[in-house]
């Protein structure tokens, strides 16, 4: 297996990601060959980078592209996106007419299926 | 950027900006331009370009940097899109709707309805012993509602978002 593949996934292996201060240490690679080869599966949109502190220290949080992209479909009812995205209602969950209006999708997704 | 034709990344765009300020992030001309510069660009109306640019910025979807022009002292805004951020938000608002899920499935629980047949009302068991079971907008009588199917659709939601 190439040193890439291998990298992939042990990224792969962390459900919510992995430092990439630890992932080199993970795989017992050098810091420098372990950006590089970071830096290639980010062109290729395989893994993506968000900045992050781990133990006080600027480094970067590390997460398979499959991983995230999955996770987020949950936002979706169907086609309808999550109503408390950007919503700028004070509104109590519990009674908040558009998170019913959500929930019913779901309801009526479970029937169609 | 990030997919535009994703159906999670168009659902959240849509959801902040509208159809108008998607069709806007659509179009958005390459580089560093000006609001005025990406009305005429998209052919979109520039209250709304304005709207779209104000709502990514605070999403840290937009960038914008401001110019001084060293004659007249005018201020320039400039700005372009950077949708790098774009899976943190995403997270957010997944955290956000789990939150919000769980504490509407806790209502759903501890509650029992009642809903008017024509559709106008839903009832917690209280209110409606207070307007002795009648639809307070039509007068027909209430009935009771089982909320077992929204509880299980809730259910199943928050397992799967939790699974991930």
């Amino acid at each position: 297996m190439e040193l890439d593949e291998l990298t992939l996934n042990t990224i792969r292996k962390h459900k919510d990601g992995v430092f990439q201060s630890e992932l080199w240490k993970e795989m017992e690679i050098d810091s420098r060959k372990c950006s590089r080869i970071v830096t290639k599966l980010i062109t290729d949109n395989l893994v993506i980078r968000e900045s992050a502190v781990s133990n006080g220290a600027r480094t970067y949080l590390l997460k398979s592209v499959d991983d995230t992209k999955a996770s987020y479909d949950d936002l979706l009812a169907g086609d309808v996106f999550s109503p408390c995205a950007g919503c700028r209602d004070a509104c109590q969950p519990e009674l908040c007419d558009k998170l019913s209006d959500w929930i019913l999708h779901l309801v009526n997704l479970e029937d169609e299926s | 950027m990030n997919d535009l034709n994703d159906p999670v990344i168009r659902g959240y765009l849509t959801r902040l900006v509208g159809e108008d300020g998607l069709v806007m992030v659509e179009r958005m001309p390459e580089g560093e331009v000006t609001d005025e510069q990406i009305a005429e660009a998209t052919e979109v109306l520039l209250n709304v370009v304005r709207r779209t640019l104000f709502i990514m910025s605070e999403n840290k979807l937009a960038v914008c940097r401001r110019e001084r022009d060293s004659n007249s002292g005018w201020l320039t805004y400039l700005w372009h899109l950077d949708m790098t951020d774009v899976d943190p938000q995403l997270a957010k608002e997944k955290k956000k709707l789990t939150k919000n899920l769980a504490l509407r499935l806790d209502f759903e629980e501890g509650n029992v309805f009642y809903v008017c047949p024509d559709g106008c009302v839903r009832m917690l068991f209280n209110d409606a012993v207070e307007n002795e079971f009648l639809c307070p907008m039509c007068g027909e009588d209430l009935t009771f509602k089982d909320n077992a199917d929204f509880t299980d659709a809730l259910k199943k939601r928050i397992e799967t978002i939790s699974e991930k």
